[in-house]
């Protein structure tokens, strides 16, 4: 299209005052009027409404307005709505550029309407300067296949396993372990609800596992990956299980197996063998071989020979799935040797123990450890969680753990209120640095601890609980040193016979999967959404999801709506069997492109572009060729091109050098009264 | 020099992305809070797509200063942080050899709540302007090492 038949509508929306009450929409419009190539320029009161749309359909179908810029709110709530408005009028929906007047002008520039409005004008300018550069642009479409790969057998991955089942799409899910459920199987009265974790867990489970549409790999991780959304081409790795479905001489191999490891069920407070059930009803059903710790003796064999094999071979999987949902959970905090006395004094655990502790604790008698009566129990909030850099020791990659774990204040209050439910007689310290029961009905729990009579104590995080040995002659073993700052900064000692520490989350390592996917994870090591708020469960890698607590803390009920909003998206996205991306990717040039190759090497994204003979002028030359579906649109290659063989599309260097150049521009029109 | 002129007188362009700095300054705006009007925010995927000739260019088009706004190690995309840093650093050198301050280029990572460090940057920003001036001073004087 030639410059002369370029013909941009411009609209200044008044959103009901709150542009209007600061901007001059009507001077801004008439410093727009007469510009080259500007043929419609309008205000109204509210742009986005019904009323407000039709003006600009009208506009292009009357007065062949073939590029809009509205200035209107942020393009977050409505720039989808007038592309969709610019599309049922005939024009590319790309066609459209919006601007910000409201968020980032009249609403901080209140007390300066004229600069708000000389501003406005300028950013209009910026607008319409891109608009006539912009060009048709098509989404990407891609076949798609219906089918999600979903790794982690934790509710997160169970939920978005289910719904996105329940939605027409086929799922495989991937559980690394021999066994389903994470990190719930390990809980028993849960919050807020008082439910029982593994009752509510099997519910869920044996839906999954029976419905028509899921297949589950228990023992297998995600080994390769390449591809883009619709047609991600992945391996799965399942090494063998060791143990028949129906072997049925489980507690003999169990007692012939002469190894013996830290149980981690229950967190290392008991051991196991190296063939094992994780708990006596866990699904599947069936034992496994623990390959880490199994010797090959034989041992297990011997007691029946049939339903035993040590020498299995890893299984390979090739699929074909659409969509990836990566669900692969958190792991607690691990405190360092010494850390509040933990490895140093038996008498310190951390709340998960804690809470298996309880279970292995027979009936509502008296509550003993290590064969002591428990008579004090301190609670510490905040190990592992909100550390200040600085002041706490970093961990061995230099961070600290600055966020907040979200979960650990109400599973430390309902431990509470479940210790006094069973032993009323203890003492209960709870020394925290504050009290976040942020979700609904979690603050009921506290103010049942309250109570209960559990006493609280408020420490400074930089000046955290010091736990010691007490004295010989003391009745309890330890001494908890703490300031506390509801008694104006007193120094107390707590006498303890068990210390629990609140850990906090950390997500699961998954370095390796953050590699074959291309994924982020954020400085907190959890992995990484495009927005928290826009675009929740999305990766800058289209197809790739992200459910539970692999993202950031979350309890059940949280873990659970990010996976349902995780099998929402699969559903939106594989559900008409065709896929639609953006178009802002690169696109390469070949009039200017000399092959230099520069943009391969930097770019981050497997495919996404690569040097690929081309035919010019009769001879075969390499140009580099994107891959649209592959590329996210970074603009890292743009960069680096000597050229300027490449762009962005949608967003140009041209583009952003005209908005620049209206900025800067003069506005006889708007001069400043001062 | 009052708000006003100073608004007048001097523009600051804010290269801010989508994920962070950009939904930052909606963030600020929904809060109702102030800062100052010579700010122009366009929105990007990522600054990692700016070559060291757009920054120079844009202070020879007489932007005064330039705040990149970027996600930093919260950004969604893979080695662009680390490529944006780079990018910018070698326009420090090309700024110096123009006799461009280079306090007039700022790399900061904002995020989409960092509401108050986005106002703190503008504030710095535009007392480093109150204090070096104009680009166009700078760009009409004969060619020697500034800051
Ligand atoms: C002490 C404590 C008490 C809690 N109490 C409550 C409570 O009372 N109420 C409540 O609502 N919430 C509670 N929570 C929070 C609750 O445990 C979590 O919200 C929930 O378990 C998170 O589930 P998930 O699926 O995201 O993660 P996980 O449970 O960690 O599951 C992740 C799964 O992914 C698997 N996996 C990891 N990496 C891979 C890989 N590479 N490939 C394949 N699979 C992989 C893991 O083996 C695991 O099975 C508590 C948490 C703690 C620590």
């Amino acid at each position: 299209m030639s410059e002369k038949d370029i013909r941009i509508g411009a609209y200044v929306c008044y959103c009901g005052g709150n542009i209007s009450d600061v901007v001059d929409c009507e001077q801004v419009a008439e410093t727009l009027r007469g510009l080259p190539n500007v043929v419609v320029v309008r205000t109204d009161l509210s742009m986005c409404s019904d009323a407000g749309q039709s003006l600009i359909e009208e506009d292009i179908k009357e007065k062949g307005v073939n590029r809009v810029v509205v200035g209107a709110c942020a393009p977050s709530l409505h720039e989808v709505t007038f592309r969709k408005a610019v599309a049922r009028a005939g024009l590319n929906p790309y066609l459209y550029h919006h601007v910000c007047l409201r968020e980032q002008d009249s609403w901080v520039h209140q007390s300066n309407p004229d600069e708000a409005t000389a501003k406005a004008g300028r950013l209009m300018l910026a607008g319409i300067a891109k608009a006539r550069m912009l060009e048709q642009l098509d989404t990407i479409r891609l076949e798609a296949e219906q089918h999600a790969l979903v790794i982690g057998g934790g509710i997160a991955g169970l939920r978005t396993a289910w719904d996105a089942a329940q939605r027409g799409i086929r799922v495989t899910l991937i559980e690394k372990s021999p066994f389903l459920g994470g990190h719930m199987a390990q809980l028993e009265t849960i919050f807020p609800t008082g439910e029982n974790a593994r009752q509510a867990l099997h519910e869920l489970i044996e839906k999954v596992v029976s419905h028509f549409l899921v297949t589950v790999y228990t023992n297998a991780e995600l080994t390769s990956a390449r591809g883009y959304m619709g047609d991600f081409r992945v391996t799965i790795t399942a090494q063998p299980r060791g143990v028949a479905e129906d072997f049925a001489h489980f507690d003999e191999a169990a007692a012939a197996c002469p190894v013996e490891v830290p149980d981690d069920f229950n967190y290392g407070l008991t051991t196991r063998k190296a063939i094992y059930l994780r708990y006596p009803d866990a699904i599947p059903n069936t034992p496994a071989i623990d390959w880490k710790a199994c010797t090959r003796c034989g041992e297990c064999k011997k007691v029946n020979g049939t339903g035993i094999d040590l020498d299995g071979k890893p299984q390979t999987i090739d699929l074909t799935v659409g969509a990836v949902v990566v669900a692969t959970g958190f792991q607690p905090y691990q405190p360092r040797e010494g850390e509040f006395g933990y490895g140093q004094f038996p008498e310190v655990v951390t709340l998960p123990q804690m809470i298996r502790l309880m279970t292995m604790q027979e009936g509502n008698g008296k509550l003993t450890w290590n064969g002591h009566p428990v008579n004090n129990i301190a609670l510490i909030h905040c190990v592992g969680s909100r550390e200040i850099p600085g002041v706490h020791e970093p961990q061995e990659d230099g961070r600290v753990n600055d966020y907040c774990s979200r979960i650990c204040c109400t599973a430390t209050l309902q431990m509470t209120n479940e210790l006094h439910e069973r032993f009323p007689y203890i003492n209960l310290f709870d020394l925290h640095e504050d009290i976040r029961t942020y979700s609904r009905g979690h603050e009921d729990i506290y103010t049942e601890a309250s109570k209960n009579g559990v006493r609280f104590l408020r420490f400074h995080g930089d000046e955290r609980p010091e736990v010691t040995a007490a004295p010989p002659d003391d009745t309890s073993p330890l001494l908890v040193r703490v300031k506390d700052y509801l008694t104006w900064g007193k120094e107390l000692e707590v006498p303890a016979d068990l210390v629990v520490l609140a850990t906090g989350m950390m997500p699961n390592p998954v370095s390796d999967i953050v590699k074959l996917l291309k994924i982020t994870e954020g400085n907190d090591r959890f992995l990484l959404e495009v927005h928290p708020k826009l675009q929740p469960v999305e990766t800058a890698v289209p197809g790739v999801i992200l459910a539970g607590t692999a993202q950031g803390p979350m309890n059940i009920q949280e873990t659970c709506s990010a996976a349902s909003a995780a099998a929402a998206k699969v559903g939106v996205l594989l559900g008409q069997g065709q896929v639609s991306l953006e178009p802002f990717v690169a696109r390469v040039n070949h009039d200017l492109c000399d092959g230099s190759g520069q943009c391969v090497a930097v770019c981050a994204y497997e495919d996404a572009i690569a040097l690929e003979p081309v035919l010019v002028d009769g001879k075969t030359v390499q140009k580099a060729v994107v891959s649209p579906a592959n590329c996210v649109g970074c603009g890292v290659c743009v960069s680096v091109c000597p050229n300027h063989a490449i762009d962005v599309q949608g967003w140009t260097l041209e583009q952003y050098e005209a908005m620049v150049d209206a900025i800067t521009a003069d506005l006889p029109k708007l001069e400043v009264v001062e | 020099m009052t708000m006003a002129s100073t608004s007048e007188d001097t523009r600051i362009l804010i290269l801010a992305t989508l994920s962070g700095g950009y939904a930052g300054a909606n963030a600020v705006g929904q809060m109702h809070a102030s800062y100052a009007p010579n700010t122009y925010i366009l929105p990007v995927m990522s600054p990692a797509m700016f070559s060291e000739d757009f920054y120079l260019r844009a202070f020879e088009r007489g932007i005064d200063a330039i705040l990149v706004m970027y996600s930093g190690t919260d950004s969604p995309y893979k080695g662009d942080a680390e490529h944006t840093a780079q990018m910018i650093n070698r326009v420090y050198p090309l700024m110096t050899e123009r006799g461009i301050n280079t306090r007039r280029l700022r790399l900061v990572a904002i995020c989409t709540v960092c509401t108050a460090a986005f106002q703190k940057e503008i504030r710095q920003m535009n007392d480093t302007l109150a204090e070096i001036g104009p680009v166009r001073a700078e760009l009409a004087a004969p060619h020697e090492q500034s800051a």
